[in-house]
């Protein structure tokens, strides 16, 4: 392999290789540090502005009203219930279920105008709990379908807090509206 | 221009390409998916890899540091092929064999392997350290550690053995499609830089600063390793 000019003399070669190697130290704690750490040893961060570019949102405030939900749902062996919110998008809620058995379950979303039966999965399995929060990617209705394949009563527990107007309950005939409650507790009439 | 004034135009095209130093990103979404994927997906995970070389900045450093002294086609053709078959071997036996590394530790050797071709390139193991490494062996062996870093990532997530192998296979083609789009582009660059006089003139000092760049990724790796790990 071909090499640059022979002359090059073995002195600049090992100076080029310190000189990079302490040029790019320098520029690891000057600049990399301060942006992908936010911590800065040598003021550079601030002065570069870079120290903002470590900063994640660790907040998002939303304008909508807070409220808590909780459900007891009670299936009969084969039975299904889909139970789900009204978020606008970017809403966000916390939630938390718990099931005496195993059940299949899914978490979808359906936008608003889409066809019906048109609906986006974002988790399928079969557990009998799951935790966790959701943002909507877009408005509409957001929530569980549970299915019950044992030959056992399950009982499902549903606790949630967020975002959300409505939560609308439906099973094989019945299909209902239940009443969600703010902040302090009352309880409050679904709104459209 | 002066030396000094080249000197600086190096760094700051190095640093403008290895500054966002996450080196192999694969997050947000593309992470969400990769770990809801049950069934071979042929298509999304060539996409993922094709992604992975043509963004993944430290191979493509590598990868500058290999072709830059390679004026035959025939030669590009013969060490990419050998940096090919390094990171296949390691990234297929390694996700199927499910050997995993510590992800930091391959990406700052992966760093030190960008340094050590530019350091070969200035000269420095024949006129310093009087040696002659051979190439085509580091080439191979560089290969297999980027192979491994690949692997490890895409362990990183839940991939589930339904389809395994399609997906590895899939995201390994994406990977080779990748790597001659970015090739295509490195080597279009240097065709045309080298008719003109300042390709030799510039060369030690544009390698000096392919090891700033490979240093700069080893620390932030190194960081990474002792902060996360």
């Amino acid at each position: 392999m071909s090499q640059t000019n022979k002359a090059v003399s073995p002195r600049r070669i090992a100076l080029a290789a310190v000189a990079a190697f302490l040029t790019a130290l320098l520029l690891f704690v000057t600049a990399v540090v301060p942006a992908e750490y936010g911590i800065d040893p040598l003021g550079t961060g601030q002065l570069l502005g870079l120290l903002a570019l470590a900063q994640v949102p660790a907040i998002t405030t939303e304008s909508s009203e807070y409220r808590l939900d909780a459900a007891e749902l009670e299936l009969a062996p084969s039975e299904w219930v889909e139970y789900t919110y009204r978020l606008e998008q970017g809403g966000s809620m916390l939630y938390s279920w718990q099931a005496t058995g195993p059940l299949r379950y899914n978490f979808h979303s359906a936008p608003d105008g889409a066809p019906p039966g048109y609906a986006e999965s974002f988790d399928a399995k079969e557990s009998d709990h799951a935790h966790g929060s959701y943002m909507a990617p877009f408005i509409g209705v957001h929530g569980w379908y549970w299915e019950n394949h044992s030959t056992d009563y399950v009982t499902i527990t549903l606790s949630t807090a967020g975002f959300y107007s409505d939560a609308h309950e439906a099973r094989d005939r019945v299909d209902g509206f239940h009443r969600l409650t703010d902040l302090r507790g009352n309880k409050i009439d679904h709104v459209r | 221009m002066s030396l000094k004034h080249r000197f600086v135009l190096a760094v700051a095209i190095t640093l403008v390409l290895s500054v966002p130093v996450g080196a192999h990103p694969m997050e947000g979404q593309n992470a969400a998916f990769v770990q809801g994927v049950d069934g071979p997906a042929p298509g999304p995970f060539m996409y993922l890899g094709a992604k992975h070389m043509v963004t993944g900045y430290d191979h493509l450093l590598f990868l500058v540091g290999v072709i830059f002294f390679l004026y035959r086609l025939k030669d590009v053709v013969l060490y990419v092929s050998l940096f090919t078959l390094g990171h296949s071997i390691t990234l297929l036996a390694g996700v199927l064999g499910g050997f995993q590394v510590n992800a930091y530790m391959i990406d700052a050797i992966i760093g030190l392997s960008v340094v050590y071709k530019a350091f070969e390139n200035i000269g420095g193991f024949e006129h310093l350290l009087k040696v002659r490494p051979n190439t085509k062996i580091a080439v191979l062996v560089f290969g297999l550690f980027h192979g491994l870093g690949l692997a490890t990532k895409l362990q990183e997530f839940t991939v589930t053995r339904n389809g395994l192998v399609a997906n590895i296979l899939s995201f390994n083609a994406g990977v080779e499609i990748g790597q001659i789009l970015a090739l295509t582009v490195v080597l279009i660059a240097f065709v045309y830089w080298r008719t003109h006089r300042s390709f030799l003139e510039h060369a030690f000092v544009t390698n000096t600063a392919l090891m700033i760049g490979g240093f700069l990724l080893t620390a932030h790796q190194i960081y990474g390793y002792v902060i996360y790990s």
